[in-house]
C-alpha cells in the first residue's frame, strides 16, 4: 500500500501532465493486447522468406530455370504484377526473391501497419473503450503516439526478422539484405502514417481500414501503370509509396535514398494524423455524418430486405472492384501472348500447356477471380458472425424471424451476389479481352467461364456456413479453403503436390474453360455439395445457443 | 387468471458457471411483473431462455402454451423485447431501425410510432452509431411500444434514460397495461418497479427467492416501528419477533416480524404512547434483505438512520 502511493506521488510530481503523458504504459498495454498478433505478423514476414529461400530453388533449380522465369516478370505483364524488375537480365536467386517477390512483402508490411493503427485508435473510440482510457491520467495524444510506436516497433522487428532470415538462412549478401529489409519496414511505417489520417476521417473503424485499404490499391496501381512503361519504372512509378522500396533495388544497386522518401512520406502523413487528430473531439470524425431516412422502407421490414441492405454496399465495392480487375486481367491478354514463347515449362504448365496458351491463360484468369469472390463470401459469413458477436442479431431474432429465415435469407443474398460478381468479372474480362485482341466472341465465352466456377465459390460458402453452424467461433478458418484452392490451382503444379491432394480443391473440379468444354457433372455435384454442407450448418445453426454477452 | 410465462426447475449453465439454478417464474396474464435482482443473478438469461435465444438444460418453460425453443418464432409474433444494451446498424437510422423491428413482428402502427417518436424525443433521421445510448435505447422502446403485441419483455430499459424520458416511460407502461397486455420488466431503479409493477419476483443465483405483490411481500417482512413512550419499553425486547431494537433521541425504534404486530403493539400500548411510527418496509428493504447479507449489514444502519 505505501509503496503504491509513494509511486503515485513521485510520478505525480514528476511530470505535471502533457499531451502524452501515459505513453509508457499504454506502450506496453498495446504489446500487451497484441502478444498474439504482432508475433504471428512478424514470424509471418520471416517465415516468407524461409518459404522463398526452401522453394525457389525446386521449380527454378538451374541457371536455365531462373533466367526463364525472370523472363517472364521482365516484360510488361511480368513488371505489372511484381515491380519494376531490377537486376532480371541476370538473374541470381538473391535477385529474384528480392525483386520477383519485394513488393509483397511490403504489402503485407503495408497491411499489418494499417490494421494494427485502425485497431489501436478508431477501433478503440468507436467502441467507447478510448473514453474509459482517456478518462484516466492520459494525454490528448498519448494514445495515438503509443500506437505510431508500436507500429514503429512491429516494423523494425519484423525488418530484423527478415534481415535475419535472409543472412541467416537463405546466405544471402548482407548489403543487400539490410536494404531489402529496411525498404519493407520503411513502407510498414508509410501506410501506417497514411492510417494515422484516415482514423481521422470517419467515425468507423471499417470505413478508416477501407480508405487507407484505397489508398494502397490506388499506390499499387499507380506503381503498375509505371512499372509497366520501362525496367526500372518510369516516373509515375515515383508518385507510389509501394514503388519506393523497389526502387532500392537489392543485391542490384542497392541505393539507400528511396527510403528517405518513404520515411520522409511517413513523418509527414503522421504529422497530419497528429495535427487532425489534436483538433477534433474523442470520437467525432472530420468527415461528418450525414442524417438519413426517418421511415424504413417497406422492403427494408423482411428478412430479406434487411439482408440485402445490409451487404449492398459491400456487394457494390466488391463488384466495382472486380469489374476492374476483370477489366485488366482481360486487356493484357495481347501482352501476355507475348511474353509465352519464353516461358519455363512449368509456367506453360499453369495455363494448360500446349499451344492454347491464351485460351489456358483466360481459363485461369476465370479460376483466379473465384478465389477473390470466395473471399468475399468468407467475409460475408465473418459479417453474419459480427451480427451475432455485436448484439444486433438478438433483437432481429427475438421477432417472429426464425433462425433459419435469418440465415436463409442473408446466404440467399450472398450466393446470389458471388453469381452477380463472377459474372461480372467475366464480363468485363470479356470486354478487356475483346479490345486488345479484336475479338467480341471473348464477352460471352468468359461470362461462361467465370459462372462455371460458381458452384466452387458456393462449397466455399457452404463451408463457412457449417462453421457458423457448428463451431461460429472457427469461421476465418474458412480462409483456409481459399488459401489451399489458391495454393493447390497456383502452384501445384510447382510445387509438385501430388494429384490426390490438389483435387481436393473445391477450385480444381470445373472444367478449365474456355481452354475445355463446358461439362456438367462438376457443376452439378459441387451445387449438391454446398447444398449438403450448407444444410449441416443450417441445421446445427438451430441447435446451438447464440453468442450473446 | 392465466399465466403467460411459466417456468419451473429451470437450469441454465455456462461451462461452470450456474447462471439459473432452478427457476420458477409465473408470470400473469394483464400484469406488469417487475424482476429484481443483484447483479449476474440470472435476469437476462432468464429473458433469453424465454425468447429461445438460449436452450435451458433442465425444467420447464411454457411462453403462452408454447415452447420458447421450439416455438420461437410463432411466440415472438406475440411478444416485442427491449434489451439494456442495444446495438444498432452503424448505416441504418434510428427511424429505420424502428420500422424494421416493428415490420419483422408483424404488427406496425404508423400513427402510434410517429407520436412515440415525439413523446421520447428522437430524432429518427441519425445514423445507429451516432446515437448515444439512451436514444439508441429509445429506438427500441419505441419500436417494441408501436408493435401490437400481447408482451413485452423488457431488460433494463431505461438504464441510459433521463428523468423526463423515465416519466414518458412509465406513461407508455400505464397505458400498456390499461390495454390489457402483459409486462416482464427487468429493472434495477427501485421506484420504477415500486409504481409500476403489479407483483414482483426477485432473483438471487439463478433462483427466485421470493414472489407476490409489494403487498404480500411486505406482510411476510418486518415492520419497523418508532415509538415514544413515558415508561421504558425495554421489555420489549424479550417479546417473539421483535428485532433491532435500539434508542434513538429519546424514542425507541426496532423492527417487528409481519405476523407478530398485533402482540407487538398491545404490549405497547400500556407503556403510555406518546407517538406511534409504523412503516412497512420499503421496496429497497426488501431487496436489501436478498441481495447478500454482507451488503445489508453494511447498508441498514444508513438507510435507518435517514429515516
Ligand atoms: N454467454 C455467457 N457465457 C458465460 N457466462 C454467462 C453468459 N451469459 C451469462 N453468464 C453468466 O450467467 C450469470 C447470469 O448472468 P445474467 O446476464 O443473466 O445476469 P443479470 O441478472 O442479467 O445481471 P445484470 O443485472 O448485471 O444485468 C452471470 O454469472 C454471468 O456471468
Ligand atoms: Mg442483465
Amino acid at each position: 500500500m505505501t509503496t503504491a502511493t509513494v509511486e503515485r506521488a513521485a510520478t505525480a510530481t514528476a511530470t505535471s501532465g502533457s499531451r502524452f503523458t501515459g505513453v509508457g504504459t499504454l506502450v506496453r498495454f498495446l504489446l500487451r493486447r497484441d502478444r498474439i498478433k504482432l508475433p504471428a505478423w512478424t514470424g509471418g514476414l520471416g517465415l516468407f522468406v524461409l518459404y522463398l529461400a526452401a522453394a525457389l530453388p525446386n521449380f527454378a533449380g538451374t541457371e536455365e530455370d531462373l533466367r526463364g522465369a525472370a523472363q517472364l516478370f521482365n516484360d510488361p505483364v511480368g513488371r505489372l504484377m511484381i515491380g519494376p524488375g531490377y537486376g532480371f537480365d541476370d538473374p541470381t536467386f538473391e535477385r529474384f526473391v528480392a525483386n520477383g517477390y519485394g513488393l509483397y512483402f511490403a504489402l503485407l508490411a503495408a497491411l499489418m501497419s494499417i490494421l494494427l493503427v485502425v485497431r489501436h485508435t478508431r477501433l478503440e473510440e468507436q467502441t467507447g473503450r478510448a473514453e474509459l482510457v482517456r478518462a484516466d491520467r492520459v494525454g490528448r495524444s498519448a494514445p495515438l503516439t503509443a500506437t505510431v510506436l508500436v507500429a514503429v516497433i512491429t516494423n523494425v522487428v519484423g525488418g530484423l526478422l527478415v534481415f535475419v532470415m535472409l543472412v541467416g538462412y537463405a546466405g544471402f549478401a548482407v548489403q543487400g539484405s539490410l536494404v531489402f529489409a529496411a525498404a519493407i519496414a520503411a513502407t510498414g511505417l508509410a501506410f501506417a502514417g497514411v492510417t494515422t489520417i484516415t482514423v481521422q476521417l470517419s467515425q468507423y473503424a471499417r470505413a478508416a481500414a477501407g480508405m487507407a485499404g484505397g489508398a494502397l490499391g490506388l499506390a499499387y496501381l499507380l506503381r503498375a501503370g509505371g512499372d509497366m512503361g520501362a525496367q526500372g519504372g518510369t516516373g509515375l512509378s515515383w508518385t507510389s509509396p509501394l514503388a519506393w522500396p523497389q526502387q532500392t533495388a537489392p543485391f542490384v544497386l542497392d541505393r539507400w535514398w528511396p527510403l528517405a522518401l518513404s520515411l520522409g512520406f511517413a513523418v509527414v502523413t503522421t504529422a497530419t494524423g497528429f495535427v487532425l487528430s489534436e483538433r477534433r473531439d474523442l470520437g467525432a470524425s472530420w468527415l461528418a455524418t450525414r442524417p438519413g431516412s426517418a421511415e424504413g422502407t417497406e422492403s427494408l421490414g423482411t428478412p430479406l430486405g434487411l439482408a440485402l441492405r445490409l451487404q449492398r454496399s459491400g456487394i457494390l465495392g466488391w463488384g466495382i472492384s472486380l469489374a476492374i480487375g476483370g477489366l485488366a486481367f482481360g486487356a493484357y491478354a495481347d501482352a501476355m501472348l507475348d511474353a509465352f514463347g519464353e516461358l519455363p515449362d512449368v509456367y506453360a504448365e499453369l495455363f494448360g500447356g500446349g499451344d492454347q496458351l491464351l485460351a489456358g491463360y483466360l481459363a485461369y484468369m476465370a479460376v483466379f477471380m473465384a478465389y477473390l469472390v470466395a473471399a468475399f463470401a468468407v467475409t460475408a459469413v465473418q459479417g453474419l458472425r459480427s451480427e451475432e458477436t455485436g448484439g444486433r442479431l438478438e433483437p432481429v431474432l427475438a421477432t417472429p424471424v426464425g433462425r433459419w429465415t435469418w440465415l436463409g435469407s442473408n446466404l440467399a443474398v450472398i450466393a446470389g451476389a458471388v453469381v452477380v460478381m463472377m459474372a461480372v468479372a467475366g464480363f468485363f474480362s470479356g470486354v478487356g479481352a475483346a479490345l486488345v485482341t479484336g475479338d467480341v466472341r471473348h464477352l460471352w465465352e468468359l461470362t461462361v467461364a467465370h459462372l462455371n466456377q460458381v458452384p466452387a465459390v458456393w462449397v466455399v460458402l457452404a463451408m463457412a456456413t457449417l462453421l457458423f453452424g457448428v463451431l461460429p467461433r472457427a469461421v476465418p478458418a474458412a480462409w483456409a479453403l481459399v488459401a489451399f484452392g489458391l495454393i493447390a490451382g497456383t502452384f501445384g503444379p510447382l510445387l509438385d503436390l501430388p494429384e490426390a491432394v490438389l483435387d481436393l480443391s473445391p477450385f480444381a473440379p470445373a472444367a478449365a474453360m474456355p481452354l475445355e468444354g463446358f461439362r456438367f457433372a462438376p457443376v452439378l455435384v459441387l451445387t449438391l455439395l454446398a447444398a449438403g454442407i450448407a444444410a449441416v450448418g443450417f441445421l446445427a445453426f438451430r441447435r446451438r445457443d447464440l453468442d450473446l454477452t | 387468471m392465466t399465466d403467460v410465462i411459466a417456468t419451473s426447475g429451470l437450469v441454465k449453465t455456462f461451462g461452470k458457471t450456474v447462471a439459473l439454478d432452478g427457476l420458477d417464474l409465473g408470470v400473469a396474464a394483464g400484469e406488469v411483473h417487475g424482476f429484481l435482482g443483484p447483479n449476474g443473478a440470472g435476469k437476462s438469461t432468464t429473458i433469453r431462455v424465454l425468447l429461445g435465444l438460449l436452450r435451458a438444460d433442465a425444467g420447464d418453460v411454457r411462453l403462452f402454451d408454447g415452447d420458447p425453443w421450439r416455438d420461437a418464432v410463432d411466440l415472438h409474433r406475440r411478444l416485442a423485447y427491449v434489451p439494456g444494451d442495444v446495438e444498432l446498424w452503424p448505416n441504418l437510422t434510428g427511424g429505420e431501425a424502428i420500422d424494421l423491428f416493428a415490420r419483422l413482428r408483424g404488427g406496425f402502427d404508423q400513427r402510434r410510432r410517429d407520436e412515440l417518436c415525439e413523446r421520447f424525443d428522437l430524432d429518427p433521421t441519425k445514423k445507429g452509431r451516432t446515437y448515444s445510448k439512451g436514444n439508441r435505447q429509445k429506438v427500441a422502446l419505441i419500436s417494441a411500444l408501436a408493435s401490437d403485441v400481447e408482451l413485452l419483455l423488457l431488460d433494463e430499459p431505461t438504464a441510459g434514460l433521463d428523468p423526463l424520458m423515465e416519466a414518458v416511460f412509465q406513461d407508455c407502461i400505464r397505458e400498456v397495461r390499461e390495454a390489457g397486455r402483459t409486462v416482464l420488466l427487468s429493472s434495477h431503479i427501485l421506484a420504477q418497479v415500486e409504481v409500476l409493477a403489479d407483483r414482483i419476483s426477485i432473483i438471487r443465483h439463478g433462483r427466485i427467492v421470493e414472489s407476490g405483490s409489494l403487498a404480500e411481500l411486505r406482510h411476510l417482512h418486518r415492520i419497523t416501528i418508532t415509538a415514544e413512550t413515558t415508561q421504558s419499553a425495554d421489555a420489549l425486547t424479550d417479546l417473539p419477533g421483535v428485532h433491532a431494537f435500539e434508542h434513538i433521541d429519546g424514542q425507541v425504534r426496532f423492527e417487528v416480524d409481519g405476523d407478530r404486530v398485533d402482540e407487538t403493539v398491545r404490549a405497547l400500548a400500556p407503556l403510555g404512547v406518546r407517538s406511534l411510527v409504523a412503516h412497512p418496509p420499503t421496496l429497497e428493504q426488501l431487496l436489501m434483505r436478498h441481495y447478500g447479507d454482507e451488503l445489508a449489514a453494511r447498508t441498514n444502519p444508513r438507510n435507518g438512520a435517514g429515516r
